[in-house]
């Protein structure tokens, strides 16, 4: 191989048409692989706005509570205020009646209503009297309904005229022009989806008599006997749910003159007339048969405009807020009598087995607490452990080995550090469970290392021309290190140390290991105190059951997000204040 | 009583310091320079001296005492009782000296009790006068040292230099900590249930046929959480890696300087959020959702699926993967990039051929890590993942994990001597497995290191 | 007789900002084929900026600008239709500082010519490394260990394995920057042999901050200072009757 071998460049190559088709490919290759990019980022994008978008949301919802308005009957030195309540709610609604309805009537005030009064009986701003006008809190339900969660009241005008007849306890509604006609529609619907799931849970009977028909070969006997008789069973309810269909299907296909029964598995139909709410049970296209919720004032024939028809899609046995609270709620939103305000009360109070009155001053208190324990315990240990390691470690097997442990803890799964702490702070040292110290412990320990890698590294970006200055005008290494080295590291230290505690801040796993997933409704006072922590409250709101638990495990999540933002906002401006370029 | 101890010996040393500074002062007089070091170092040295001695004291005192305490009420139980039940005395027998509620009374339960009454109040007293105590005679004798030729400085930062070593030696203890804790119990546990049926068995279900204590050693087989952790894992990755890859490619070499101000902030958001919050996201948000879109589609999806807890731990794992990699491709030296580009390459082409192979010890080391931090995440699994221990590969279903199992066990309402066995074995599990992902993901960020440092 | 050779880069009006700074002010420069030009100047003086804008290598700064017109064979670079992953597969460059791939001395070389597509199969690629390495003059020294690391030769040979690899990619230019400051000088020497033999094939500019090595390979001698052309003749006129002032002290070793 020689150089005279090589032959002289071709210089038509990279201009030949070959070479110019060749690159566009590989210049589309390349846009290629900037859209995956583009595409990747845009889905992290995405993930982050669903997530935060989620959160807000539900936190605007838990940012106001609803009352109610009405007049209280308090006694000087009454003591049972949730008498009170429930005595002010009858004497407001007497319609309500019977013991199903008047456990609804109640089931729209929560005891924060009681302890609202309580407060203020204690702090002496309450008022007594025969008729005090009064702020009742609603229960969730109730706040609930009033935000739309179980579906809108849907209106329907209606242009005819509305005659009423009283019949016994029910109401002979004739209304003009087939006013009922998509009310029957609705209902039809309704059994149709029953007929649906009655359909399906008969195909569940067959497909468990086949199974039992291929098993039926391979016993005898007294067993044999018991299955003939269960796939009988099966056959019967099959046939009897087939029956039941087909009853529905009749009536869904007969005329709309015929008058359908309507019953709790169908959309809630309401007739708003005459200042009270009926309603319908029965329903033909142009009559109707209604029971009264709220009374009305006359029995007046009404025209066409002066009355409404109002459903509620969500059929009654599916959501907890029943026929005979949407009629009150509704009445008192027409008159005026129910108050939206901001629900400051969150911060102010405790944990709750009841949504409404559930608050997060005693998370908030128990994560300031553990976070004190935490900071006391890693900030001067992790300092201490990076100057050490940085000024005075003598560079040895055992010093990389310290080196190593601490890569390696700072990867350790959290849940690990939990059991750690249960094993050695709980049963050895006998620390409180679930207390503010045991969690302090425990989280000081995983936050060590952070503290430690980003103290080492402010450490390390002090120039040595400042060790030489101290040193050179006689200063020992401990006075150098502790009087100039170490305050110009102090920014960048204090940085890393604030970016450990948010991440401790919201951790949550190794706190349950510990206890501090116990239910506190008290504030704790101390650091041995039983508490609970900000991200361990999020935990067991959403673990909950009740609904309205879901927009207060969005505002304690915002709560957190919030103090994050600031801590982390208070590290940058740390960081671009006093950063130093050498 | 101890922390009044702790207060008394901390206000001795202050104490100590104020005099003897004072002292230095005085002999000092007009020509302090005659003194070796100043009195602010004899204050220190006094100071130091005394509060470190009543504190090892205390604290050495206390775990010495409380191994003793231990030995004391086990040697005190009656005979021929197996290890569990004496653990269940001694633990109901303690509880019951605190005033707590135990699992069950008893004559043997009620001995403990008021032997460890006894015994904690002897404990008490006597380390809160042995650490008051030893604190005082260590001032008096850091008193008399006072004068002028005494280096008090010297001796200031040798004890102050000790001390830090000390402190970087917590991370030792931390670790030994960890290991130790986690031992003891998981031999306990295993010298009861032979590890071959933990490492192997298929079948989980560890309290459902405990008798006396005594678990059955054919229902704590945790093969199905490995399987779930496995399948959750893989999820994640799957989600976590091509987007943070993509994301750091792109951030590196495509985005404009502009961009990247932007896109950087957004992914540390996403890396600051607690895993509490993506594990409410889950279970609210986008298990529902996958649920919906299944039945849409006629697949019947769980509504506690490997899928939507695997997808949001991706999530919360992107960040990770892609400021890792974004650092280790950042770190490939321009010089390669250039000769690339000399050579006429597309972007595309040095990324493939010359960025990706030059970092990849690096993006694999993030890896790593990433596949790491998804085993022993927690909160996203208890809160998105099942309980139920189910075998199987399909994302569709639930599956539980190894870390759902743990907190499941040390939370439920089981006797806490009952439940810590397996509890312990499966975090000693994740531990080891962690740590082998994290030295071997260690070890390839420092090879990467010496390559282009 | 150098005005015989045809001319490669007819340079007029280059500007070069880098953001705020003025890196080129207005330069003109003709660039001949099949011969070596060095470009010359103190430190910052703008030889190497001027030398990244042959082949849009200052295109990958973000904020550098440039104006003015570049024409490669009566081509302007710069214009829209020049995709530059093309101009710079015909405007080969070599870096200061040796910059193998961290790949096999063969994966090396067959770099340029696998991504440009020059070989049709295995066989071609395989003359082509050889005859790239032979023509770099490291054919005998690696070839029995063509898989082995680039990264593990020695500087000199690093650099020659650059060589060879911008080589491969058949340019039609060699750009230099400064390609022996990173090299010992027996490397150097060997180093310098090479490009005074491309200079018989390629039209090939080089960047030096020594004299001695301008005056050793070079036909043609461009002068820079401040940003500034000062003067450009042939190299011999260049040291032996510069006629500016800047040049005389310059190459008299009075400031540099």
């Amino acid at each position: 191989m020689t150089e005279a071998a090589t032959p002289p460049p071709d210089a038509s190559f990279h201009s030949s048409e070959e070479a110019v088709a060749r690159l566009k490919k590989r210049r589309s290759a390349e846009t290629r692989l900037k859209l995956y990019g583009m595409i990747a980022i845009g889905l992290a994008a995405l993930a982050l706005v669903a997530l935060l978008w989620n959160i807000v949301a539900r936190t605007m919802n838990a940012a106001t509570e609803h009352y109610i308005a009405i007049e209280a009957q308090i006694e000087p030195d009454e003591d049972d205020f949730l008498k009170v309540v429930k005595k002010s709610a009858r004497a407001s609604f007497p319609y309500v009646s019977g013991r199903t309805g008047k456990r609804e009537l109640y089931g729209l005030f929560s005891d924060g209503a009681a302890d609202d009064m309580r407060r203020a009986q204690e702090a002496g701003t309450l008022e007594t009297g025969e008729a005090v006008p009064m702020r009742f809190l609603v229960s969730d339900t109730a706040d609930l309904y009033m935000r739309g969660e179980f579906g809108a009241l849907e209106s329907q005008e209606s242009a005819g005229g509305l005659t009423i007849t009283e019949d016994g306890k029910k109401f002979v509604l004739r209304a003009q022009d087939k006013a009922f006609i998509d009310a029957v529609g609705r209902a039809k619907a309704g059994l149709a989806r029953e007929a649906d799931s009655l359909r399906q849970q008969a195909a569940r009977q067959i497909a468990g008599i086949t199974v039992q028909q291929a098993r039926l070969d391979s016993v005898t006997g007294l067993e044999r006997e018991d299955m003939l008789a269960q796939i009988d069973g099966f056959r019967k309810t099959r046939d009897r749910l087939e029956g039941q269909a087909s009853a529905l299907d009749a009536l869904i296909t007969g005329s709309g003159d015929t008058r359908l029964e309507l019953t709790d598995r169908m959309a809630s139909f309401f007739v708003m007339v005459n200042g009270g709410i009926l309603k319908l049970t029965e329903v033909s296209a142009d009559t109707a048969l209604a029971v009264p919720l709220v009374p009305l004032d006359s029995a007046d024939p009404v025209a066409g405009g002066a009355w409404t028809l109002r459903i509620l899609d969500r059929p009654e046995v599916g959501r907890p807020v029943k026929d005979q609270q949407v009629a009150i709620l509704e009445t008192l939103q027409r008159e005026g009598r129910i108050e939206e305000v901001a629900n400051w009360k969150f911060f102010s109070l405790s944990d709750s087995t009841q949504p409404e009155i559930a608050g997060i001053k005693g998370a908030l208190i128990g994560s300031l607490w553990t976070m004190l324990v935490t900071f006391s315990l890693a900030f001067p240990i992790g300092v201490m452990a990076a100057i050490y390691l940085e000024e005075f470690a003598p560079k040895n097997r055992f010093t990389d080995f310290i080196e190593v442990n601490i890569n390696n803890l700072a990867a350790v799964p959290s849940i690990v550090f939990g059991l750690l702490g249960l094993a050695v702070f709980l049963n050895f040292f006998g620390v409180p469970r679930s207390s503010p110290l045991a969690g302090g412990l425990v989280l000081a320990l995983m936050t060590l290392p952070t503290v430690i890698i980003a103290a080492r590294a402010a450490i390390r970006a002090v120039p040595p021309s400042i060790r030489w200055a101290a040193m050179g005008i006689g200063a020992s290494k401990t006075q150098t290190v502790f009087h100039h080295v170490l305050p110009l590291a102090m920014p960048g230290i204090l940085t890393g140390t604030i970016i450990g505690m948010a991440q401790a801040l919201g951790e949550t796993a190794p706190l349950l290991m510990i206890g501090m997933v116990a239910f506190i409704t008290a504030v704790p006072e101390g650091i041995t105190d039983s508490a609970t922590v900000l991200p361990v409250q999020v935990f067991n709101w959403a673990n909950a059951s009740e609904r309205a638990f879901d927009m207060r495990t969005a505002a304690a999540i915002a709560v957190l997000l919030a103090f994050l933002v600031v801590m982390n906002a208070i590290a940058i401006i740390l960081r671009k204040r006093f950063e130093r370029r050498w | 009583m101890l922390s009044w101890a702790a207060l008394l010996v901390c206000a001795l040393a202050v104490a100590g310091f104020f005099v003897a500074k004072g002292r230095a002062v005085a002999l000092g007089g007009d020509t302090p320079a005659i003194l070796h070091s100043r009195p602010v170092y004899h204050g220190g040295f006094v100071a130091i001296r005394t509060a470190l001695a009543g504190l090892c004291v205390l604290i050495f005192g206390l775990i010495l005492s409380n191994i003793a305490i231990r030995w004391a009420l086990y040697s005190g139980l009656p005979a021929g009782l197996s290890g569990i039940e004496r653990d269940l005395i001694v633990s109901d027998g303690v509880a019951l000296a605190g005033g707590n509620l135990a699992s069950r009374s008893g004559e043997a339960r009620d001995v403990v009790a008021a032997l460890y009454a006894r015994l904690s109040m002897i404990q008490g007293w006597g380390l809160a006068l042995a650490s008051v105590g030893v604190a005082g005679f260590a001032l008096m004798r850091g008193l008399r040292q006072v004068s002028i030729p005494f280096r008090a400085r010297s001796r200031f930062e040798r004890i102050v230099q000790i001390v830090l070593a000390i402190s970087a030696g917590i991370a030792v203890l931390t670790t030994i900590g960890i290991v130790a804790s986690l031992l003891g119990q998981t031999l306990v546990f295993f010298s009861e249930i032979p590890v071959w049926n933990f490492l192997f068995g298929t079948l989980w279900s560890p309290l459902s046929g405990v008798h006396d204590g005594a678990m059955d050693p054919g229902k704590v087989g945790a093969v199905p959480l490995f399987a779930g952790t496995l399948l959750i894992t893989v999820i994640a990755m799957l989600v976590a890696v091509p987007v943070g890859l993509f994301s750091a490619i792109y951030l590196s070499d495509f985005a404009s300087a502009r961009a990247r101000s932007i896109i950087k902030p957004m992914l540390e958001i996403l890396a600051g959020i607690p895993t509490v919050v993506y594990g409410f996201f889950a279970a609210i948000t986008v298990a529902p959702f996958l649920r919906d879109t299944g039945a849409a589609m006629g697949l019947s999806v769980s509504s506690e699926s490997a899928l939507a807890a695997g997808v949001v731990m991706g999530i919360m794992i992107i960040p990770f993967i892609s400021s890792l990699s974004d650092d280790v491709i950042n770190a490939v030296p321009q010089s390669l990039r250039d000769g690339s580009y000399g050579l006429g390459a597309t972007k595309a082409e040095t990324i493939r051929n010359v960025i990706l192979p030059a970092a990849l010890p690096g993006i694999m080391s993030a890896v790593l890590l990433g596949v790491s931090r998804a085993i022993g995440e927690t909160m996203i699994v208890v809160m998105a993942a099942g309980q139920g221990a189910n075998l199987t590969a399909n994302p569709l279903e639930a599956v539980t994990t190894v870390t759902v199992q743990i907190v499941a066990l040390i939370t439920g309402d089981t006797e806490a001597s009952t439940a810590a066995g397996p509890a312990f074995a499966l975090g000693f599990t994740l531990f080891c497995i962690t740590l082998i992902f994290n030295i071997w993901a260690l070890r390839l960020v420092r090879k990467y290191r010496e390559v282009y440092d | 007789m150098t005005e015989t050779d045809p001319i490669k880069f007819r340079c007029q009006g280059v500007n070069v900002w880098y953001g705020q700074t003025h890196a080129i002010k207005d330069n003109d420069i003709d660039i001949h084929d099949k011969a070596v030009t060095a470009f010359i100047g103190p430190s910052g003086c703008g030889k190497s900026t001027f030398l990244r804008c042959l082949n849009r290598m200052n295109d990958t700064i973000d904020i550098c600008r440039v104006s003015g017109s570049l024409l490669l064979d009566g081509e302007d670079i710069y214009s829209r239709e020049i995709d530059p992953v093309q101009l710079r597969a015909r405007v080969g460059m070599v870096f200061q500082k040796p910059n193998p791939f961290p790949k096999s001395i063969y994966d090396n070389v067959a770099y340029g010519p696998r991504i440009h597509g020059l070989a049709r199969n295995k066989a071609d690629l395989d003359v082509i490394v050889g005859e790239s390495l032979g023509a770099a003059g490291l054919w005998d020294e690696v070839k029995d260990r063509l898989a082995a690391p680039g990264t593990g030769l020695s500087g000199g040979q690093q650099q020659r394995l650059c060589i060879a690899r911008a080589i491969a990619t058949k340019p039609e230019v060699l750009l230099m920057d400064e390609p022996c400051s990173a090299l010992d000088p027996i490397a150097t020497e060997t180093v310098e042999e090479l490009i005074s033999g491309l200079g018989e094939r390629y039209c090939v500019v080089i960047v030096t901050h020594s004299m001695q090595q301008a005056n050793r390979i070079s036909r043609r001698t461009a002068f820079f200072h401040l940003g500034n052309l000062v003067e450009y003749d042939t190299t011999d006129a260049i040291f032996s009757t510069p006629q500016d002032e800047r040049t005389i002290g310059y190459v008299s070793g009075r400031f540099g």
